[in-house]
């Protein structure tokens, strides 16, 4: 000790900033494996840590751009330890005791919600500091059950008297330790920091949240305070003790110890919270958010900040939950069969078909996409050229026949796989569609002879003008998305999507990439924000759920109107459809 | 200066174990030895739910890799043995420069023992008689209770490993301004006796 006299003014400085830095430190490595939605993890670059200077250090401001790498353990900015030590410069180090906390929550889930939620208190000790929120997580949830699963303690003793010689514990050499010794020594238990709160049970529970893609119904939280109530006799016999080593100083010594729950694997282990599925309209893109903007598109998240990464069509925007990565994140996979199941009573909502994620812009079919009448028009698995049973059988011409709920769900499930094939025999030379456009035809139409161009892209009977409004009003296809012949009553054995006969007058005068890319133009101009169950009964008439759908529909049977007639081959089909309503 | 000497807790592993069980400890010393500066680097076993710490430095896992791999195949030669590896920690002294030797003089201030047992399937009797039992698979519970008990056993050294590192700290040297590991090691593979 008598080795640095010329510099014993410094020293005690030096120390006291040691000890400072370490409490700093400590809290980061703690908080950067407890705190899921501000853990470093989430952070791709490493930032320098810019922090006010603590009023008994001189250290520069170049000082605390090395603090990330202080102690030699470079580590990544983490906000959570920055908020708390701010204000722990001014605490004359006090202990610093920080409780990890495992929140069990209940109530409905709010995918709105999902910032962040940070207070700022008092402790019981008037020392600032902040905390989660203990009314509602970050999450939105109401809070069932809070559970101290961790409670880290960093305190220096110090010693009273300025016995400079001899040591508290004994030892000469750990009596007289210097800065520099302190500091190497401080290095060492930071290091078996680092390695301890990954060893705990914790850690588990802190990785499952950062990394799942489901919504737990548990979370972590923390708080930091000089001064908290002990463990009663019970919980902390449920708990494990560490004490890590303590750091001898000649002025005291630094201490960290850590109370554990070992059982906390349990409650992680529970299955996460079932997500009733919760359909948002007014989405990015959506029709009701952007009504000058008519395309059918499945719908997304109302938070999703981004578009659908596979384009308009596609419901599920994975980017919703980006600042919490164990927020919600609906997989499709999870979440589309749940749609799937309400959307008879959803019916004015899109769902994508589960296989989404695997389109791509270039392969979505629009037709298939967007119009949710057309997974309405969806045809059962059992459709085929083939006359099979309707679900609704009606052999009178009627309007489309209403495709009950089942069908359509089961239509949807399908809706990801190859459409039902058309007859090749079926069909006609028609303008080529893209592959996953065809439809079957409804028997009475395939009978025609020449209902579907034999192309790929060809869907559905094509319709000259006077029978354009018949068909596409009765179709209750808002959307017009597809264009596709309305299914009459009598295809019974093919429930096969209606198409608007516009599409068809359209594909008439365009060649395949223009008919494609019109069709494509169209389905995004129409839109169709929903549509009733019963819509497709209501003769006479579409339904149009808005009136930029009626316009556009208008337009559209203008345009059909004005269009040449088709083939003689569909005039034909369109006859038999005639005369086969009433 | 004394030398310190951390016998780590036995392991029973099996050969395509010893890998995973090795990197794991052997990394976690060298983390706490590695006391210049580092960029730690979390690590997840696939075997175990265990997550341990690397330095982030790539010269060293392959200079631990190599180990390893000489460790495995004397575990393939030697069979039915117990094998140690010895990771020792230590400082050059009394270069003596000689007109015949530049002998370098290495003062080892610890040692870690790492043992291992390393199990070795039962194999089927090659008699031809068609009375010879067949070995038993043990079955999937039983292998999932020694995998369990396993990785207890490795956290536990795990464990050993950060209270030694605390609780001796005074006979470790300065530590140099430098990246990495600043104190020269060594690895050696002995039979355990």
């Amino acid at each position: 000790m008598a080795s640095y006299h010329g510099n014993t003014a410094s020293e005690p400085a030096k120390m006291e900033q040691i000890i400072t830095e370490f409490f700093a430190k400590s809290l980061r490595i703690i908080l950067e494996s407890r705190c899921p939605y501000v853990s470093s993890r989430n952070y791709s670059s490493e930032q320098v840590l810019l922090s006010p200077s603590p009023p008994s250090s001189s250290c520069s401001s170049s000082s605390f751009g090395l603090r990330d790498k202080s102690f030699n353990l470079a580590l990544r900015d983490c906000p959570a330890a920055l908020d708390n030590i701010d204000f722990w410069w001014q605490s004359n180090l006090e202990p610093m005791i920080v409780d990890v906390i495992l929140v069990q929550r209940s109530g409905n889930w709010d995918p709105m919600n999902y910032l962040p939620k940070r207070g700022f208190a008092r402790t019981f000790s008037g020392k600032e500091g902040y905390y989660y929120n203990s009314e509602n997580d970050e999450f939105g949830y109401e809070i069932e059950s809070e559970k101290i699963i961790e409670r880290w303690v960093l305190h220096y003793e110090s010693k009273q008297s300025g016995d400079h010689g001899s040591g508290v514990m004994g030892n000469k050499r750990a009596a007289c330790t210097s800065s520099h010794a302190l500091y190497n020594k401080s290095t060492l238990l930071l290091r078996s920091l680092y390695a301890t709160v990954r060893l705990l049970p914790a850690y588990k529970v802190f990785r499952d949240l950062i990394s799942s893609a489901q919504i737990r119904a548990y979370n972590l939280g923390h708080r930091v305070s000089s001064f908290v109530e002990p463990f009663t006799h019970r919980e902390e016999a449920d708990m494990q003790h560490f004490v890590f080593s303590p750091v001898d100083t000649s002025c005291g010594r630094l201490c960290l110890s850590v109370l554990y729950c070992s059982s906390v694997l349990d409650i992680s282990s529970e299955p996460s919270t079932p997500i009733s599925p919760q359909v948002i309209h007014e989405y990015v893109g959506s029709p009701m958010a952007e009504p000058h903007k008519r395309f059918i598109s499945a719908p997304v998240s109302q938070s999703s900040p981004s578009s659908p990464p596979f384009g308009r069509y596609h419901s599920w925007n994975y980017d919703i939950y980006k600042v919490s990565p164990s927020s919600v994140n609906l997989s499709p996979s999870s979440t589309y069969s749940e749609s799937c199941a309400s959307m008879p009573k959803q019916l004015s909502h899109r769902f994508p078909p589960a296989s989404l994620p695997n389109h791509t812009a270039s392969e979505t079919p629009p037709v298939h996409m967007k119009d949710p009448n057309f997974h309405e028009y969806w045809p059962s698995p059992t459709f085929s050229p083939s006359p099979s049973p309707s679900p609704s059988p009606s052999p009178s011409p009627s309007p489309p026949a209403y495709i009950p709920d089942s069908h359509i769900l089961k239509a949807l499930l399908r809706s990801e796989s190859a459409p039902v094939g058309i007859p090749i025999s079926r069909l006609s030379t028609l303008p080529k569609m893209p592959k996953n456009q065809l439809l079957p035809l409804s028997p009475s139409m395939g009978t025609s002879g020449r209902r579907v161009s034999k192309t790929d892209g060809c869907s559905g009977l094509y319709e000259t003008g006077s029978m354009v409004d018949k068909l596409f009003t009765s179709a209750k296809d808002e959307a017009g998305k597809f264009s596709g012949v309305k299914q009459s009553s009598n295809s019974s054995s093919t429930k096969s999507f209606s198409r608007s006969p516009s599409r068809f007058s359209f594909q008439d005068h365009f060649d395949d990439s223009e008919f494609s890319g019109l069709f494509i133009t169209n389905d995004d101009d129409l839109t169709e924000p929903s549509t009733r169950p019963g819509s497709f009964d209501q003769p006479g008439g579409l339904c149009p759920s808005g009136r930029s759908q009626d316009t556009a529909v208008g337009a559209l049977i203008c345009m059909l109107k004005k269009a040449p007639p088709l083939r003689p081959d569909i005039s034909i089909t369109t006859n038999l459809v005639q005369g086969s309503k009433p | 200066m004394n030398c310190e000497v951390c016998q780590l807790k036995e392991l029973e592993v099996e050969h395509f174990e010893i890998r995973e069980v090795l990197r794991c400890i052997l990394h976690t010393i060298l983390f706490h030895r590695a006391l210049g500066l580092v960029r730690p680097k979390d690590v997840d076993l696939e075997l175990f739910e265990i997550t341990y710490v690397q330095c982030g430095d790539m010269e060293l896992e392959r200079k631990i890799d190599e180990k390893i791999d000489q460790f495995i195949d004397r575990v393939e030669k030697h069979p039915n043995k117990k094998n140690q590896i010895c990771l020792s920690f230590y400082e050059v002294k009394n270069k003596h420069a000689t007109w015949f030797t530049n002998k370098v003089e290495r003062l080892f201030w610890e040692h870690w023992y790492i043992n291992l047992n390393v199990m070795q399937h039962p194999k089927t009797p090659s008699g031809k008689s068609h009375h010879s039992k067949l070995v038993v698979d043990p079955g999937v519970e039983a292998r999932g209770a020694r995998r369990a008990a396993l990785e207890a056993s490795l956290r536990d050294v795990l464990f050993q490993i950060i209270k030694f590192v605390n609780e001796k700290k005074d006979h470790v040297p300065s530590i140099p301004n430098v990246e990495g590991i600043p104190f020269p090691y060594e690895i050696t593979i002995s039979r355990c006796t």
